[in-house]
C-alpha cells in the first residue's frame, strides 16, 4: 500500500458515516452560508470599504478621462508617470495625458501597474482578478503603485455573488483568482500595521462608468 | 520541528521573568483581542455564522475520504500533481524529490505551519536547496534561527529594537529604527529572492474540493509572489483542510481574518487551480499539492475529532490568559495556546506533553471565540482523563483525588474531616487570619497568602441553627 | 417557591457567612429555603482533573439530594455550571438520567442569576457604602451568562458605586488545582487581576465565586494590600459584609 492508500484506509475504517450522495448533492447545489445584509448602494458601500482599507478612490463618468485622473494623482504624490497597463486599457489616451504606459506584463523595474478587474466586491472593498493571457498577474503585484480601472456595474455585493459571476462566465476557475483588498501590509513588527510589504504600497481604484 | 513540550514548566519560569517578552505580549490585548472584537460585530449573527462554519467543517470530517478523493480528482484534472504524505519526513522527501526533478537551487517560501511540523527548511538545506522565508515574521525568525511563537503572528514575541539589531547585523546595512523603514528594507532584500527563486513553497489555508483549488490568505503579497513567479509551486497542507465548495470556503473566510487579525478580509486571497496555461505570462509550470497526515487521520471518528475543525485562526491563543502571560515558545512545538495544548499531545504523543493539557484554568475564553466552535476546554479535559487512565498523573495527585472523592461520597465522615481541617488551618492563620505557608501547597503560598477559613463549617453552624 | 440551597464545598469550609447570606437573600425574596444536610461537593475538582467516575458518583448523589426542589440555588458560578452544563454531559449515553439531569440543570441557578431573573426581589437588605469593582468568574460568565445580573442587583443599592476594572472578564488564575499545580503562572494571573483592581481605586473587590476571591485576596495581601476588602456578592447584597 502506498501512502495514499494507507491514509485513506485509516480514515475509512475510522469513519462512522460516509455517503457519496451527500457529497454530490452538496456540490451540485453549493448552498450559501449566512450572508450579511445586502447594501442598498453597492457603489457607495464599495467605496466606503475600499477607503477603509487605505485604497484611494477616484471616479469619472468617462473612461477616456482615466489617464488624466491618473496623471494628476501620480504627479500629486510625486510618483513616476510611467508604468505598464493591461491590453484592455491600451486604447486609452495615455500619452495625451503625459503618461508612458505600454501594454505589457510588469517587470520588476516597473513602478506603476494599471489593470482592470473581473469584478469587485462591495462587502469588503475588494477587487477580483483572474489570471490569463490578457490579464498578467505581475501588473498588480510587482509595481509599488497598483491602479485598477473598474466598471461600477461590475461591483457585486458579496464574494458569493462574485463566484456566481465566475461560474456564469467561465467553465472553470482560471489558474489564479486573486482577491485584492488594498495596499499590501504587514503587522509583524510590534503588531503595528505598516502599508507596503512585498506587494504594492498603494492601490488606486478608478471607478469609470460609460 | 522538535517537540520540547516536556520543558513546559521550566519554560514558564523563564518566560514569566522575560521582561522584553512580557512587554511584547502586552500588545496582544489591544491588537488581537480588541481588533477581533471591533470587526466581529460586522457579522450580523455571529452564532449563526459560527454554527455554519462548524457544520461545514464537520461535513468534511464526517466524509473525509470522499472529499479528499474529490479534491484530488479535480486538482489533477486541472493539471496539479497531488502527493500524499504520512509523516513530516515524507513531506520533506517529496519536496526534495520535486526540487531535484526540476533542478531547483533556491526556493522562496510563504508561511506554512505544516512545513514547521515537518522541519522542511532544514531538510531542504541538506538536500542542497536554499530556502528563503518571505513572510516578514518568518524571515525574521529565519535570520534569528528561532521558531515561531504564534501561528498567525510568528514574531509577536519580539520588539522593534530586537528586529533593528537583527537586520543591522545580518543585512550589513545601517541600522534602521522606524517600523516602516524596517519593512522597506525587508522588501528590498527579499524582492530578488522572489524574482530568482526556482521554486515557490506555500501552505494552503483551505483546499476547495469543488474546483481542486488551493486557497491562501496573506497580507504582504509574498503569498502571491511565490505562487506566481517561480516555475515550480509546491503547496503543503494537512488532510483536514479540504472544504467542499467555493461558497463553503467563503463562509469560513468571513470568520478567519476577523478571528485572526481583526481584519474584515485579508489583503490577498489567492485561489490557485492547476498550472500555467501555454498562453499565460505568469504562473508555475508545475503545481504540486502535498497532503500531510502526521496523525490527523487517527483523530477521525475519535472523541477528539472536533479538533480537526480548526482553521488555524489563532483566536484561541490570543484570548488565552495563559498564552498571554507566557507566549508561544513555552508550549514547545509548532502550535501554542489552547489548540496547541490539544494538537501537540495528539500528534506528538501525550507522553511527551504531560503539562500542556493541565496548564489551563478552563476559563473558556478560547471556546467563546473559536469560529468553528471547537469545545477546547472539553477536549483538554478528555486529555486529562486519558492521562489519569494511563497512570500518567503523579501518585500524590491521584491519591488526593481519590481521598477527596471518597470523602465527598461519605458525608458524615466528610463533615468530621472538614471540621477538623478548618480548625487546624484557622489556627495556622493566627491573628492575621492569613497563612503565609501551607504544607503541600507551595504552589499557592510561594506567591500568595492563603486567607484562613472562619474556623467552623457551614454545615455545623447551620445544624446548630442560624447565626454564624 | 421551595429552594434547595447548595452552599458548595468552598463556602462550607472557608466562609460559611456566604451560605447564610444566600439564605437571608432568598428568604427576603419570599422563598422557602431548605439546606440538604448531606451535601458535600459537586465533583468539579475531580472532574476537571480527569476523574469522570467520581464526578458521576457525586452527580448521582446530588441528584438524589436536590431533584425534588423547585429550584436549586448556588452561590457559585463554577458549581452551578458543573451542575447545569456538565452533569448532563456525564450521562449523555443514558437517556433516562440525561433527561433528569437536564431538567435539574435547567432549575439550577447561580445566586445572582436566580435573584435577578427568577425571584426578582425588592430592596436588598445590604447597606454597602462605597466603591466596588466586580470580577466576572469564568464559569458563571461563559457557561451561565452571568454578567448583568450581579451588576443590576448591586447598582440598585443606593450606597454602591461600581468602578469597572479593565479586563473584568479575564481569568484570575484560580482554576481549582491549577492554582497549586502551576502556581507561578497562577500567581502571575492573580497579580494581573490585582493590578487591574488597584487601578480602579475601589474600596472592595466583589465576585460570585469564592475560589476566585480567595485567590485574589491571597495575592492582594501578599502584595501588602490589607485595605481592599474582598467580598462575595451575597455578602454585599445581604448586609452580612458588615459583620466583623
Amino acid at each position: 500500500m502506498n501512502a495514499r492508500e494507507k491514509i485513506l484506509s485509516k480514515i475509512r475504517s475510522a469513519q462512522t458515516q460516509s455517503s457519496a450522495p451527500v457529497t454530490s448533492a452538496h456540490l451540485a447545489q453549493h448552498p450559501r452560508g449566512p450572508l450579511p445584509p445586502a447594501p442598498t448602494d453597492l457603489v457607495a458601500c464599495f467605496k466606503e470599504r475600499a477607503l477603509k482599507l487605505s485604497s484611494d478612490v477616484l471616479e469619472t463618468h468617462s473612461r477616456a478621462e482615466v489617464p488624466t485622473l491618473l496623471a494628476r494623482y501620480l504627479r500629486g504624490k510625486n510618483l513616476p508617470v510611467s508604468g505598464v497597463c493591461w491590453p484592455s486599457l491600451a486604447g486609452l489616451p495615455w500619452s495625451a495625458a503625459g503618461l508612458d504606459m505600454p501594454s505589457r506584463p510588469a517587470k520588476n523595474s516597473d513602478l506603476v501597474g494599471v489593470t482592470g478587474a473581473f469584478c469587485a466586491i462591495a462587502e469588503t472593498g475588494t477587487l477580483m482578478m483572474l489570471s490569463g493571457p490578457d490579464t498578467p498577474a505581475t501588473t498588480s503585484l510587482l509595481p509599488e503603485t497598483h491602479v485598477a480601472v473598474l466598471d461600477p456595474r461590475r461591483i457585486v455585493a458579496t464574494m458569493e455573488d462574485a463566484w456566481d459571476l465566475l461560474r456564469k462566465e467561465f467553465k472553470q476557475p482560471p489558474r489564479a483568482v486573486n482577491f485584492i483588498s488594498g495596499p499590501s501590509r504587514t503587522a509583524d513588527i510590534e503588531q503595528t500595521v505598516t502599508l507596503g510589504a512585498h506587494g504594492p504600497y498603494r492601490v488606486l481604484l478608478i471607478l469609470a462608468s460609460l | 520541528m522538535q517537540n520540547t513540550s516536556l520543558q513546559f514548566r521550566n519554560q514558564v519560569t523563564i518566560k514569566l521573568a522575560d521582561a522584553r517578552l512580557q512587554d511584547a505580549l502586552s500588545r496582544l490585548q489591544s491588537r488581537f483581542v480588541e481588533g477581533r472584537s471591533a470587526v466581529i460585530s460586522e457579522i450580523a449573527d455571529l452564532e449563526e455564522a459560527r454554527t455554519a462554519a462548524a457544520t461545514i467543517r464537520d461535513r468534511v470530517i464526517n466524509n473525509l475520504e470522499h472529499w479528499l478523493v474529490h479534491f484530488e480528482q479535480q486538482a489533477t484534472a486541472c493539471g496539479a500533481i497531488v502527493h500524499w504524505a504520512e509523516t513530516g519526513a515524507d513531506v520533506n522527501r517529496i519536496v526534495a524529490g520535486i526540487a531535484a526533478q526540476h533542478g531547483v537551487k533556491t526556493a522562496a517560501k510563504s508561511k506554512s505551519m505544516v512545513s514547521e511540523e515537518c522541519g522542511l527548511n532544514d531538510a531542504l538545506e541538506l538536500a542542497g536547496v536554499k530556502v528563503m522565508e518571505t513572510d516578514l515574521g518568518e524571515y525574521i525568525l529565519q535570520l534569528a534561527k528561532e521558531a515561531p511563537s504564534h501561528i498567525v503572528a510568528p514574531v509577536v514575541h519580539k520588539n522593534k529594537e530586537e528586529i533593528s539589531d537583527l537586520f543591522a547585523e545580518k543585512h550589513h546595512l545601517p541600522r534602521k529604527t522606524g517600523i516602516a523603514e524596517l519593512c522597506r528594507e525587508a522588501r528590498e532584500v527579499l524582492r530578488p529572492a522572489f524574482l530568482n527563486a526556482d521554486m515557490g513553497i506555500s501552505g494552503a489555508n483551505f483546499l476547495v474540493a469543488e474546483t481542486g483549488s488551493a486557497l491562501i490568505v496573506t497580507n504582504e503579497g509574498n503569498g502571491r509572489l511565490v505562487t506566481t513567479l517561480p516555475r515550480v509551486h509546491v503547496a503543503i497542507t494537512g488532510i483536514e483542510k479540504v472544504v467542499p465548495t467555493l461558497e463553503d470556503v467563503t463562509t469560513l473566510l468571513r470568520l478567519l481574518p476577523r478571528s485572526a487579525t481583526g481584519q474584515s478580509i485579508t489583503n490577498y486571497v489567492s485561489v490557485l487551480t492547476g498550472k500555467k496555461n501555454a498562453e499565460d505570462h505568469d504562473g508555475p509550470e508545475h503545481f504540486h499539492i502535498i497532503l500531510l497526515d502526521n496523525g490527523r487521520s487517527s483523530l477521525v471518528g475519535s472523541e477528539m475529532q472536533e479538533m480537526l475543525r480548526c482553521i488555524r485562526c489563532g483566536a484561541c491563543m490570543n484570548h488565552c490568559p495563559v498564552y498571554q502571560n507566557i507566549g508561544g515558545h513555552a508550549y514547545g512545538w509548532v502550535y501554542p495556546g489552547p489548540m496547541g495544548s490539544i494538537l501537540t499531545p495528539l500528534l506528538g504523543g501525550i507522553e511527551k506533553s504531560p503539562d500542556l493539557p493541565n496548564a489551563s484554568t478552563f476559563c473558556g475564553a478560547c471556546a467563546a471565540v473559536c469560529p468553528v466552535k471547537i469545545p477546547l476546554p472539553d477536549l483538554l479535559r478528555k486529555l486529562r482523563e486519558k492521562q489519569l487512565q494511563r497512570g500518567m498523573k503523579s501518585w500524590q495527585e491521584t491519591f488526593l483525588l481519590k481521598v477527596w472523592a471518597w470523602l465527598a461520597l461519605h458525608p458524615t465522615i466528610y463533615a468530621i474531616a472538614t471540621r477538623i481541617g478548618v480548625r487546624l488551618i484557622r489556627m495556622m492563620g493566627g491573628k492575621e487570619k492569613l497563612l503565609h505557608t501551607l504544607p503541600g501547597a507551595g504552589g499557592w503560598t510561594d506567591g500568595r497568602d492563603f486567607p484562613a477559613p472562619s474556623g467552623k463549617t457551614f454545615r455545623e453552624l447551620h445544624k446548630r441553627g442560624a447565626g454564624q | 417557591m421551595r429552594i434547595g440551597l447548595f452552599v458548595t464545598c468552598l463556602v462550607d469550609s472557608m466562609r460559611p457567612r456566604i451560605g447564610f447570606a444566600a439564605i437571608k437573600l432568598l428568604e427576603a425574596a419570599g422563598c422557602k429555603v431548605v439546606v440538604p444536610k448531606l451535601q458535600t461537593c459537586c465533583g468539579q475538582p475531580g472532574y476537571n482533573s480527569g476523574d469522570r467516575k467520581s464526578a458521576e458518583a457525586l452527580a448521582l448523589k446530588f441528584l438524589a439530594e436536590f431533584e425534588s426542589f423547585d429550584y436549586v440555588v448556588v452561590p457559585s458560578g463554577s458549581c452551578a455550571g458543573m451542575i447545569r452544563v456538565h452533569y448532563p454531559s456525564l450521562f449523555k449515553d443514558d437517556p433516562a438520567l440525561l433527561t433528569r439531569f437536564t431538567a435539574l440543570g435547567q432549575r439550577t441557578c447561580e445566586l445572582t442569576d436566580f435573584l435577578a431573573n427568577v425571584a426578582k426581589p425588592g430592596k436588598m437588605p445590604g447597606n454597602f457604602q462605597g466603591t466596588l469593582t466586580y470580577h466576572d468568574s469564568c464559569s458563571g460568565l461563559r457557561e451561565l451568562d452571568v454578567y448583568k445580573q450581579p451588576r443590576a442587583l448591586l447598582t440598585a443599592m443606593p450606597g454602591v458605586t461600581i468602578n469597572e476594572m479593565v479586563e473584568s472578564t479575564t481569568c484570575c488564575g484560580f482554576g481549582g488545582t491549577f492554582s497549586v499545580k502551576y502556581g507561578e503562572l497562577s500567581t502571575r494571573m492573580a497579580d494581573n487581576k490585582c493590578q487591574h483592581i488597584a487601578d480602579t481605586h475601589a474600596d472592595a473587590i466583589v465576585g460570585g465565586d469564592l475560589g476566585c476571591l480567595l485567590n485574589i485576596e491571597g495575592r492582594l495581601r501578599r502584595n501588602g494590600d490589607h485595605a481592599t476588602r474582598v467580598l462575595h456578592v451575597a455578602e454585599v447584597l445581604s448586609g452580612l459584609d458588615e459583620e466583623a
